[in-house]
């Protein structure tokens, strides 16, 4: 399928991490212990296992524990020395992980406040991360949908959202879509008029009954035209990724499509189901083994899936870099009907 | 990008327009899975009424298209017409914000006819992209300082809004403040009434907004005061009604 639009997938990652940088991947989803570090930490190496220069950061300042699910012992150098400026260079603070391919940067439990980089600092560190030596770098993101944790999320080349099959996931799921959506669009308008409306919309029961980005459009549309061709762009290229993670049945399977077709008709935001994880006590035991499961076991139903969309993402052009391939049509393109889920092993009929 | 209401009967259940019998069946029963009342892909984000519409537009689809001369009559009547980056739509044309219907009007087919080019759109594309990181270089930390409008007075629906702009939970909230949920949302809401002793209120409110990262000190005076008038003026009227 996209694949055919870059043959040569692998020179194709090569231009790119000499012209542009690694591609940035941001691992997120509002809600804690959904699965957001285990995913990272796999489809990291499931892609160093496939020949691409990994970094993974957890960014996750007040849970780290990505160094526990790579076999890292309690990491020397962390992102903390960064944080408080007593590293300047990255590159300094990657760590080998077991993994051939598969470099870290950690991050240490600490004092909360103490850990929050400054602004500027956050600044830098994203810069610093698109000049690592890499093919791919993965942010495992913390729960919530706050601000820090948004700008990782809207700088990526891809963000992912984890979503696990449960009614507080999937809220936090639209919480942290409306959450990243809204900032997003606040800071691609230039007048002030304008940015006081997107804030207004983003109270669900704002006084004007802007109910969803659609409905601000049209406002901002009744008032400046270049604006709202502002608005249009950047939400195009707003394109988040959903991986339904510990599914259990086919039924499972399906909310990515469902969580998708729910953004595209109510939120206009067109997001892309990059697959599902089914639910194995395996993977919670590979955690306390230290490795992630793709290594441990690649044969692992769970491994499979991993792998499926680790290939995904290879075979995937980066959200952004989409706007510069021929423009798509205006319309949402409407995407092949679900394919009714193939039920892999290990997942039920619902 | 179009609005719901804007869309064909085959945008309505994501099929291409040459979709088999079979296929249209298939996308059918998965529209009616996802919208059903119920549906965990709706949870937290719909109102009642809005499902619901949605629900009878995709049963309006399905009877057309999955019906071969119905089909066959919508298609000749509904030829792909140029889709427009930015639709006119009737709400558009009420917008409260434009002087009147007419300037609305005038301001929409505006955009219409200045469409850019698809080679100039991947142009304005990419220009709002260098923006959205410029912006995000230069103007974030202001933004997320100074919030809206700064200073100011704080009400319920700002403690509200800012809270949702910081992406917090009221849960959340409620977690590390241990001041109970309904509590936090009877300040959003300025359900002044159902609140306790002021003594108390002073001490959530202040816990709420250090949690969502404001500054107490600028907002627990004002809300504070709006309380306190809104419970005077009501006892007031109360020992009033007495007599
Ligand atoms: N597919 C799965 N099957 C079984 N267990 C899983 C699966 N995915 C994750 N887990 C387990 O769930 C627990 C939480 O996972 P993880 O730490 O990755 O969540 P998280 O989203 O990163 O949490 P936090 O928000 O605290 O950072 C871990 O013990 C992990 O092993
Ligand atoms: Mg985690």
């Amino acid at each position: 399928m996209i694949s055919s639009t870059h043959p040569a997938g692998d020179s194709y990652d090569a231009t790119r991490s000499v012209a542009r940088g690694p591609r940035l991947l941001a691992v997120g989803g509002g809600k804690g212990g959904v699965g957001k570090t285990f995913v990272t930490a796999n489809l990291a190496a499931a892609l160093a296992r496939a020949g691409k220069r990994v970094v993974v950061v957890d960014v996750d300042l007040e849970g780290a524990n990505l160094h526990t699910c790579l076999g890292v012992a309690s990491p020397q150098k962390t992102l903390a020395d960064f944080v408080a400026e007593r590293e300047d260079d990255l590159g300094k603070l990657l760590i080998d992980t077991p993994l051939a391919n598969l470099k870290l940067i950690a991050a240490t439990h600490g004092n909360l406040a103490d850990a929050q980089p400054s602004h500027l600092r956050r600044v830098r560190l994203l810069r610093g991360l698109r000049q690592l030596d890499a093919d791919f770098v993965l942010l495992d993101l913390g729960a919530g949908a706050h601000a820090s944790v948004l700008d990782y999320f809207l700088v990526s080349d891809d963000g992912i959202l984890v979503v696990q099959p449960e009614p507080t996931s999937v809220e936090n799921t639209y919480t942290f879509l409306r959450a990243a959506f809204y900032r997003r669009m606040r800071l691609a308008m230039v007048g002030h008029g304008v940015r006081q409306l997107v804030t207004v919309a983003m109270d669900q029961r704002n006084e004007r009954g802007i109910k969803s980005p659609l409905d601000l459009l049209r406002e901002i549309e009744a008032t400046d035209t270049a604006e709202a061709h502002r608005f249009v762009e950047t939400m195009r290229v707003f394109r988040p990724r959903l991986i339904v993670n510990a599914v259990r049945t086919a039924e499972d399977v399906k909310l990515g499509f469902a969580v998708a077709s729910v953004c595209r008709k109510y939120f206009g935001i067109e997001t892309e189901y990059l697959g599902y994880v089914n639910y194995d006590d395996e993977a919670r035991r590979s955690v306390s083994m230290r490795r992630p499961i793709v290594d441990l076991r690649s044969d692992a139903d769970v491994s499979i899936y991993l792998q499926r969309i680790a290939r995904k993402l290879m075979e995937l052009s980066p959200a952004q870099a989409s706007v510069q391939g021929p423009a798509p049509t205006h319309t949402p393109a409407p995407t092949p009907p679900p394919a009714p889920a193939p039920l892999a092993p290990g997942i039920s009929r619902g | 990008m179009r609005g719901i209401d804007e869309l064909d009967h085959y945008e309505m259940l994501e099929v291409p327009r040459g979709a088999s019998p079979g296929e249209i069946d298939r996308a059918y029963r998965m529209a009616q899975e996802t919208w059903a009342e119920g549906s965990l892909a709706l949870y937290s984000i719909f109102e009642k009424r809005d499902a619901s519409e949605i629900r009878a537009r995709l049963d309006e689809a399905y009877r057309v298209l999955a019906d071969p001369e119905l089909r066959a009559s919508y298609d000749q009547s509904h030829r792909a017409t140029e889709p427009l980056a930015i639709g006119p739509t009737p709400t558009a044309t009420i917008a409260p914000a434009a002087p009147d219907a007419a300037a609305a009007g005038r301001a929409i087919n505006g955009a219409a006819r200045t469409l850019p080019s698809i080679d100039e759109s991947a142009r304005v594309a990419r220009a709002a992209e260098a923006a959205v990181t410029r912006v995000f270089e230069e103007d974030t930390e202001r933004y997320d300082g100074r919030d809206d409008d700064a200073g100011g007075e704080y009400d319920g629906p700002r403690l509200r809004r800012t809270r949702l702009f910081r992406g917090y939970e009221i849960d959340q909230i409620a977690d590390v403040t241990k001041v109970s949920g309904s509590h936090l949302r009877n300040i959003e809401d300025e359900n002044f009434a159902d609140l306790p002793a002021d003594v108390y209120v002073r001490g959530f409110v202040t816990a709420y907004a250090r949690t969502i990262g404001l500054d107490p000190v600028l907002v627990v005076p004002s809300y504070m005061t709006r309380l306190q008038e809104s419970r005077q003026k009501n006892s007031r009227s109360r020992f009033l009604g007495l007599r």
